[in-house]
């Protein structure tokens, strides 16, 4: 008998050495972009300085719980002592554990209120972005506000870019099912729902890259739905504002890449816009992703290669040894970085190609046309699309232009 | 040796373990399915367990002795031979009467071999009925109930079709009101004699299903004869009336929290507060093939409606030619508030744009952004 009580204490004593030992390794991971612990904005902050002391507070309760079970356990278990005497109520003793548990509540509750209507409100708004969900990326679009040097809209998809120091709101809502946005580092989520425009505060502190991912279940690909919030400095910013409003450049005459263009005019312009494409007839080319995909938009392409990383931010446009550069670059360079976009030497040739050549085997998409009854035969993603090697590399050159 | 409960829940294990192995074969898209047949091995593997250890939770049985009756009379052969008419019926027909074939087969043949089974169950004839009652009737009354209150909600929604709106109004009153008051009488009175209820009740019940069928058969309203002979699909966004279009329309609105924008006309002037903005703008975004809504506030003194202008549309009749494509609300009394839902799939055309306007308000327009 005894030796077996002393065995299963040995052993408890391991498993909670073990617990422990993962519990301090998970909190220091230091490569977690994702982490709810480190906020990088005042959003954030708010949260954290909520969650910390009830954190504490509940585990300083759950902790005097399990040991109060616990010790009871070992000093009541059965030693074939007689059955002792059974009452039934202690009203004192029960209003006492009711009303302590009330009054904790009362006062983290308090607390909770305090940190929803700050994080609501919206009156202090210094800049606005749409944020549009669909499956399995989203899209951002800048109206016009002059005091940011934005005199005409702009669209963008995957990253969403900010300047830091700045009330930014976004205006969230969805094209095909309930997506959610969340910046960790930056604040808590937010659902965008069809039909509905719901608001989310960002702000950050610093230059830097904040990660997010899609948090409400929306099909497929929801685990690889990502997205990542870029801080840049007001000049930086300024700077980005400035080349997504540059007027189209035309590939050079007879390269490669104007050979692209005329692929891209072919192949992809029914879904993917760009702004100020020419067709051969001197026309603008429109997309028309609403005739072909069944949320009705596809990313906008005109400054694909300004932004690192693309398909729901699930792929990387930089190749790894340039991303890191970008990552982990220190507050003050990582705006000037980030500004050089895509660069011939540094884009990652193996996704962006694998991605032409048949996107859907590299995410789970819906998007075999005689498989969509429930969608009119409209894709859910981008299709396969049939094109030979060299209709790629010619893609990718027009596509490294679209700077 | 083997409890009933266990064939049982052994027989669906080994059947979706089958199920399984040909998901694999069958679809292309395995994850889903297979998660969920696992899931479903899993449970009724644990329950056949269960249930072999714990005998179906019986300890004795006791099961009167057999039966050597003769089956009694029974009205389901004649209801199957129904329905196996009306199936083959509908082969040729519809597939209306095909379905109703398919469940009058179904029901019936249900209901004739429980009727045969309960009848040999003992030699007791009330165990007979009771056991014939027990798998029956949680069955019998919900659907028997669900198609009594379908007959007489479809015969009163006929009714309604047919009355004028006042006589509509009147005898949802009067019927809500006898309605209570059969059910306080039941209540108050539960010696009242059963067939007195039953009376009462199937009175009812025939009453509204024959008005039901003469409305049905005496056609709708006129007025909705009217709305329907006139073109839903395009609504007259002029300044001036439109007969059917502006009737009642209605100055509150629901979905409030759900706008993106505000659009109000005060003093001749519109602006937009759009959701998010401190301070009115004189553009709207309205995001690609996104649904949109928009609230139109009127807080000038005569009737406005809010029209949105975007581009053009071809014909098909007569070919080639083109009109406005204009998207409205109905007109809105000072005070008012109408919504306006947009679903925009592209940008204007190049140096055009999209606008919301006001008809009989010059000079002032918003425009709508598609980016
Ligand atoms: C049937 C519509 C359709 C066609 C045609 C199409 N695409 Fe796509 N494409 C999409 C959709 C939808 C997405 C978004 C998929 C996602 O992120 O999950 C996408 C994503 C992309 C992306 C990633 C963009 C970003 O910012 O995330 C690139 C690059 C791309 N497509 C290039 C092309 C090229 C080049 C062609 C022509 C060969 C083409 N596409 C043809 C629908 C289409
Ligand atoms: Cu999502």
């Amino acid at each position: 008998m005894t030796s077996v009580w002393i065995m299963l204490v040995k052993k408890s004593r391991a498993i909670l050495g073990f617990a422990a030992i993962s519990i301090v390794a998970a909190s220091c991971g230091t490569n977690a972009p994702q982490d709810t612990w480190q906020p990088k904005g005042p959003n954030s902050k708010i949260i954290d300085d909520l969650q910390r002391p009830v954190f504490a507070v509940a585990g300083i309760i759950g902790l005097i719980v399990a040991v109060a079970v616990i010790y009871t356990l070992i000093k009541y278990r059965d030693r074939g002592q007689p059955i002792p005497e059974q009452t039934h109520g202690k009203p004192a003793l029960e209003i006492t554990l009711t009303i302590i548990p009330a009054l904790i509540l009362a006062v983290v509750a308090v607390f909770t209120f305090g940190a929803i209507f700050k994080l609501a409100k919206t009156d202090d708004t210094e800049m606005i972005i749409n944020v549009t969900g669909q499956q399995w990326w989203w899209e951002y679009d800048y109206p016009t506000q002059n005091e940011f040097g934005i005199t005409q809209p702009i669209i963008s998809s995957g990253q969403l870019v900010m300047p830091v120091g700045t009330k930014v709101l976004l205006r969230e809502t969805s094209r095909d099912v309930i997506h959610s946005y969340w910046i960790p580092a930056l604040n808590g989520k937010r659902d965008a729902v069809p039909g509905r425009v719901q608001t989310l505060r960002l702000e950050a502190d610093a230059p830097g890259i904040y990660a997010g991912q899609c948090t409400e279940f929306c099909g497929l690909s929801h685990a690889n739905m990502r997205m990542e919030a870029v801080a840049l400095s007001k000049a930086d910013f300024a700077k980005w504002v400035a080349n997504q409003q540059a007027a189209y450049v035309a590939p050079a005459k007879d390269s490669l890449a104007q050979q692209g263009e005329e692929v891209f005019l072919n192949q992809c312009v029914r879904c993917h816009q760009v702004n100020g494409l020419m067709r051969a007839d001197g026309t603008p080319a429109i997309a028309a992703p609403d005739e072909n995909v069944w949320s009705g938009s596809a990313p906008n392409l005109t400054h694909l290669m300004s932004r690192n990383t693309f398909a729901g931010a699930s792929f990387d446009l930089l190749s790894k040894q340039c991303r890191d550069e970008v990552w982990n670059a220190p507050s003050d360079v990582v705006g000037t970085k980030y500004l050089a976009g895509v660069t011939e030497e540094c884009l990652n040739q193996k996704d962006l190609r694998s991605w032409l050549r048949n996107a859907p085997a590299m995410l789970p998409m819906y998007a075999n046309a005689t498989q969509l009854k429930a969608t009119g035969g409209k894709y859910r993603g981008m299709p396969y699309l049939a094109l030979t090697e060299d209709d790629i590399s010619k893609l990718v050159a027009y596509l490294l232009t679209l700077k | 040796m083997f409890s009933t409960g266990f064939k049982y829940f052994l027989g669906v294990t080994v059947l979706s373990i089958a199920a399984l192995i040909m998901s694999l074969f069958v679809l292309d898209q395995v994850a889903i399915a297979g998660v969920a047949i696992s899931m479903l091995i899993v449970v009724t593997a644990l329950l056949a367990g269960i249930a072999v250890v714990t005998r179906d939770g019986q300890t004795t049985t006791s099961t009167p002795d057999a039966s050597n009756e003769l089956a009694s009379q029974s009205m389901w052969p004649l209801v199957t031979s129904i329905g196996v008419v009306l199936l083959a019926l509908g082969l040729v027909t519809s597939s209306i009467v095909f379905f109703t074939g398919v469940i009058v087969l179904l029901a019936a043949l249900a209901e004739w071999m429980i009727q045969s089974w309960s009848e040999r169950a003992s030699k007791d004839k009330n165990y007979n009925a009771a056991a014939r009652k027990r798998v029956l009737n949680p069955i019998e009354f919900p659907v028997l109930a669900a198609l009594g209150l379908g007959v007489v909600i479809y015969s009163f929604s006929r009714i309604m079709l047919t009355v004028n709106k006042t006589t509509g109004a009147t005898l949802f009153i009067v019927f809500g009101a006898l309605v209570l008051i059969a059910g306080i009488l039941f209540a108050v009175k539960p010696e009242l004699k059963r067939s007195l209820v039953v009376a009462i009740c199937v009175f009812g019940a025939v009453g509204i299903f024959t008005a039901g069928v003469i409305s049905a058969t005496s056609g709708v309203r006129e007025e909705l004869v009217a709305a329907k002979a006139e073109s839903h699909e395009l609504p007259e966004c002029g300044a001036e009336r439109s007969e059917h279009f502006d009737k009642e329309a209605t100055g509150t609105l629901s979905l409030r929290s759900s706008v993106s924008a505000t659009i109000e006309l005060l003093d001749g002037k519109l602006t937009a507060q759009v959701v998010g903005f401190n301070k009115p703008q004189n553009t709207v975004t309205v995001r690609r093939s996104t649904p949109t809504s928009l609230i139109f506030r009127n807080l000038d003194a005569k009737e406005y409606r809010l029209v949105a202008e975007l581009g053009t549309r071809t014909l098909v009749e007569p070919e080639g030619a083109t009109e406005k494509n204009l998207v409205c609300t109905q007109l809105t009394a000072q005070g008012s508030e109408q919504l306006l839902l947009l679903d925009i799939a592209k940008s204007p055309k190049a140096g055009t744009s999209y606008s919301l306007t006001v008809p009989g308000v010059e000079g002032q327009s918003i425009e709508l952004v598609v980016p």
